[in-house]
C-alpha cells in the first residue's frame, strides 16, 4: 500500500515536473566557433536570459567545419538554429542559396538604439550585402598581418621590422640560422594572399569574370613566396593539416622571426612565451600595401524558429561595450567604427596595429562570392597549384595559369 | 492461422524494431541519398531538378574524384597488403611458446584500442618536421631531418604507416586465434614426412590461414577505402591533394562545396566499387581447404 502511494506519487511528481518543463522555457539555439566562446560573450547571455524569463540560450560550439556540417545537416533536416556564427563567405554562399533572414528590416526597426549597418566598418557591411539586401551582421572584423620578434632582428642588426618585400627578403635571410627560420609560412589557403594582394594582383576580376591566378603579379608572388623556401631556405615548406597553429608555435618557440597572423594568435603566443619580445608590424607593400581581411558575421537561417529573440540577442553580442571588453581580454578586432575610435583600443598597442590594417585589408573570395558563382571547388583548385609551387616547387609560372583555366572552367560551369 | 504462420508472426513481431530501427536510420537515408545522386542544384537543402546519371558522368571527368580514387587505392592496398603480412608473421611467432608472448600481445593491441582522433593527432605531433620528436631525435642522431608530412610523395605512405600501426594488433590476435585452431597432427604427421619448418608455414599453415585471410583482407580494405579521419585530422587531404582519400573528397564536395548531388553520386560511385574489390577479393582468396 505505503509503495503504491509513492510510486503514484513520484510518477505524478514527474509528470507535472516534465508537462512543467516543457511549457515554461522557450529555447534560443545559436551555434559559433569553439574558439569565440568568451566570457563577455557568456556573460552577454546570461543577461539576455535574465531580462527575458522564461528564454534559455542553448549556445552549441563547433570548429568551423563541423559547423558548417551540422548547419548543412539541419538545413537537409529542416532543423535550423535561430543564429549562426559564420567565418568570411559563407553569408553570400548561404544567402544565394536562400538560406538565410534579411536583417534590413529588424536594423530598421531598431535604428534608433542600434547603429547597424551606420556604425559598422563598409567592408563590414558590403561582405554580407547582397541584392541590397543585408544577410549577416559582423561580429568579428580581422586582419593578417606581419608579427616579428624584436630580440631576433636586433640581434640581426634591424632596428624596425621591414615594410617592403626586398627589406623583408633581407631580414628573412639574415635571421635564418641552423633551426631557425627567418620566416614560418601557413598553409591554410588565405595566407597566401596577401603576397598576392601586396603584388597587386587578385583572387577574382570581376570586370573580365575571371580568377587573377594567372596574371603575372600572382605568378611572382607565389614565385617569391618560393624562392624564400626553396632558395633561400629562408623559410621552411609549411606543414598541411586540419589546424594552422604550425607558425604560430614556432614563432612562440623562438624558431621563427617572423609569421602572418592575426589577432587570434596575440594570447596564444602570450601565453605561450611571456618572456617574447614581439610586435605587430603594417602589412608589406610591394606594389601596394595590402592584406586579407577575415572575420565572423552573425546570422540567422531562414527557417529559424525564433528570429526576433536571435536578432535581440546578435544586438547584445554585438553592442559595444561587449566588442570593446571582448576586444580587451581577449585580443579580437572588432567591425564598429566607434570600437576602434574608443580610447580603450586604442590604447592597447597590438590590437591598434591590428586595427590599423583594417582599412587596407580586403576579404579574399568576397569579389566571386557576390556574383554568386563562389564555389568551394575553385578554392581546392587554386590550393592544390600554390601547394605545387610551394611543396613540389614547381615553378609557378607553368602551374597557375593551368589552374586558373581549370577555375575559370569551375566558375563559368555555375 | 496455422502453427507455422504464428511462429513466423511471432519472429516478425520480435524482430520488428529492428526492422524498423534498420529501415528508418539505414535504408531510408540510403534511399534519399540515391534520390539525390540523380539530382543538380541543391538536393535536401533547397531546390534541385532531375539530372539523370549527369552526377554520375562527371565523376569520369572529375581530376580530384580520380586523384582521390588513386591516393584511396593506394592507401587501402598499402594498409591491407602491410597489415596482413606483418600481422601474420607476428602472429607465427606468437602464437609459439614464446615468454614474454601475453605481454607483446597487449602491447601490439594497445593502439586498436586507441581512438582514431587521439592516434593521428600523437603522430601528426611526432612527425611534425620542424616541433616534432622523431626529428628532433635524429637530429640529436646527427642524421638529416625528415618531411614526411610535407613531402607530397611521401605523406600518403605515412598515412599507410599510421593505419598499419593502428590496426596490427586486431590482425595478429585474429590470426593467432587461427593458428592455434590448426590441428597439431597435421603439423607431427608432415614432420614424421620430413618436412621442414618453412615447408609447414607454406603447406599448412598459410593454406589453413586463407578463410582467416580472407575475413582479415575484406574487413581492413572496406575500413581503409572508407578513411576518412586520418587524412582530415593528419594532414587535411594534403600536400598538394597527395592524400585527399575518397572519402574525404565526397564529405568536402558535400559539406564544403554544398554540391550534395554529386557528392551522393560520387558516394554510390564508391559503393560500387567496393563491392566489385571485395567480390575480387572473394574470388582470389576463397578457397574451398578443409582438414579432417
Amino acid at each position: 500500500m505505503t509503495k503504491s502511494f509513492w510510486l503514484r506519487s513520484t510518477a505524478v511528481a514527474l509528470a507535472l515536473g516534465l508537462s512543467g518543463g516543457a511549457t515554461s522555457a522557450e529555447t534560443l539555439r545559436v551555434y559559433f566557433n569553439a574558439g569565440h566562446g568568451y566570457d563577455t560573450y557568456m556573460d552577454a547571455i546570461a543577461e539576455f536570459e535574465a531580462d527575458n524569463p522564461g528564454w534559455e540560450v542553448q549556445f552549441e560550439k563547433f570548429q568551423w567545419p563541423d559547423l558548417r556540417t551540422k548547419l548543412v545537416a539541419d538545413f537537409a533536416a529542416d532543423n535550423a538554429p535561430d543564429l549562426v556564427a559564420n567565418p568570411g563567405g559563407w553569408v553570400p554562399e548561404f544567402a544565394f542559396k536562400d538560406l538565410l533572414t534579411p536583417l534590413d528590416e529588424l536594423a530598421a526597426r531598431d535604428q534608433a538604439e542600434f547603429d547597424f549597418p551606420g556604425d559598422w566598418f563598409d567592408s563590414a557591411v558590403a561582405q554580407n550585402t547582397i541584392n541590397d539586401q543585408i544577410y549577416g551582421l559582423q561580429i568579428h572584423l580581422t586582419c593578417a598581418t606581419l608579427v616579428y620578434n624584436k630580440d631576433m632582428l636586433a640581434d640581426a642588426g634591424y632596428d624596425a621590422p621591414p615594410t617592403t618585400w626586398e627589406e623583408f627578403r633581407e631580414v628573412a635571410k639574415a635571421t635564418t640560422k641552423p633551426g631557425v627560420f627567418g620566416f614560418a609560412p601557413n598553409s591554410a589557403f588565405i595566407y597566401y594572399w596577401p603576397w598576392v594582394f601586396q603584388n597587386g594582383g587578385e583572387y577574382y576580376n570581376s570586370e573580365i569574370g575571371e580568377v587573377g591566378i594567372g596574371s603575372d603579379a600572382s605568378i611572382e608572388a607565389l614565385q617569391f613566396l618560393a624562392d624564400l623556401i626553396h632558395e633561400d631556405r629562408s623559410a621552411p615548406v609549411p606543414v598541411a593539416g586540419a589546424d594552422y597553429e604550425g607558425p604560430q608555435k614556432l614563432f612562440t618557440s623562438e624558431r621563427a622571426a617572423m609569421i602572418l597572423t592575426g589577432p587570434w594568435d596575440i594570447n596564444p603566443i602570450r601565453t605561450g612565451n611571456p618572456e617574447l619580445n614581439w610586435g605587430v608590424a603594417p602589412s608589406l607593400t610591394n606594389a601596394e600595401q595590402a592584406t586579407i581581411q577575415g572575420g565572423v558575421a552573425l546570422s540567422i537561417p531562414k527557417g529559424a524558429t525564433h528570429p526576433d529573440m536571435a536578432w535581440e540577442l546578435a544586438k547584445r553580442l554585438t553592442s559595444l561595450e561587449v566588442e570593446v571588453e571582448t576586444s580587451l581580454q581577449y585580443s579580437m578586432t572588432m567591425p564598429r567604427k566607434s570600437w576602434l575610435a574608443d580610447e580603450r583600443v586604442q590604447a592597447d598597442p597590438l590590437l591598434g596595429q591590428f586595427g590599423s590594417c583594417l582599412p587596407y585589408s580586403q576579404p579574399v573570395q568576397l569579389p566571386l562570392s557576390l556574383t554568386g558563382k563562389y564555389d568551394p571547388a575553385v578554392d581546392t583548385v587554386i590550393q592544390t597549384a600554390f601547394e605545387e609551387v610551394l611543396y613540389s616547387n614547381e615553378p609557378a609560372a607553368d602551374v597557375l595559369p593551368e589552374a586558373a583555366a581549370e577555375a575559370n572552367k569551375i566558375i563559368a560551369g555555375k | 492461422m496455422t502453427y507455422r504462420q504464428r511462429r513466423a508472426l511471432t519472429a516478425y513481431a520480435f524482430l520488428s524494431p529492428a526492422i524498423v530501427y534498420f529501415l528508418i536510420f539505414f535504408f531510408w537515408p540510403i534511399a534519399i541519398e540515391f534520390w539525390a545522386s540523380f539530382r543538380t542544384g541543391q538536393p535536401l537543402i533547397g531546390e534541385s531538378t532531375y539530372a539523370g546519371f549527369t552526377n554520375y558522368i562527371a565523376i569520369v571527368t572529375d581530376k580530384l574524384a580520380i586523384k582521390a580514387v588513386s591516393a584511396t587505392m593506394i592507401y587501402a592496398i598499402g594498409s591491407t597488403v602491410f597489415t596482413l603480412v606483418i600481422a601474420l608473421g607476428l602472429a607465427s611467432i606468437l602464437a609459439g611458446p614464446l615468454k614474454a608472448r601475453n605481454t607483446i600481445r597487449a602491447i601490439l593491441f594497445f593502439p586498436y584500442i586507441v581512438s582514431f582522433v587521439i592516434s593521428a593527432l600523437m603522430w601528426k605531433s611526432i612527425l611534425d618536421p620542424y616541433t616534432g620528436l622523431l626529428n628532433a631525435a635524429l637530429l640529436k642522431l646527427g642524421l638529416p631531418p625528415q618531411y614526411w608530412l610535407t613531402d607530397p610523395d611521401a605523406a600518403i605512405w605515412v598515412l599507410v604507416a599510421v593505419s598499419v600501426w593502428k590496426d596490427i594488433g586486431y590482425a595478429v590476435l585474429i590470426y593467432i586465434a587461427a593458428i592455434q585452431g590448426i590441428p597439431s597432427h597435421l603439423y607431427q604427421a608432415a614432420e614424421l614426412d620430413g618436412a621442414r619448418r618453412f615447408q609447414l608455414f607454406r603447406d599448412i599453415t598459410l593454406p589453413l590461414l586463407m578463410p582467416t585471410t580472407l575475413f582479415l583482407a575484406v574487413v581492413i580494405m572496406i575500413a581503409s577505402m572508407q578513411e576518412m579521419a586520418l587524412p582530415y585530422l593528419m594532414t587535411g587531404g594534403g600536400p598538394a591533394n597527395a592524400t585527399r582519400l575518397y572519402s574525404l573528397h565526397v564529405y568536402e564536395t558535400a559539406f564544403q562545396g554544398l554540391n550534395i548531388g554529386y557528392a551522393s553520386a560520387l558516394s554510390f560511385a564508391m559503393f560500387l566499387l567496393i563491392l566489385l574489390i571485395t567480390w575480387v577479393q572473394f574470388k582470389l582468396l576463397n578457397r574451398d581447404i578443409r582438414h579432417v
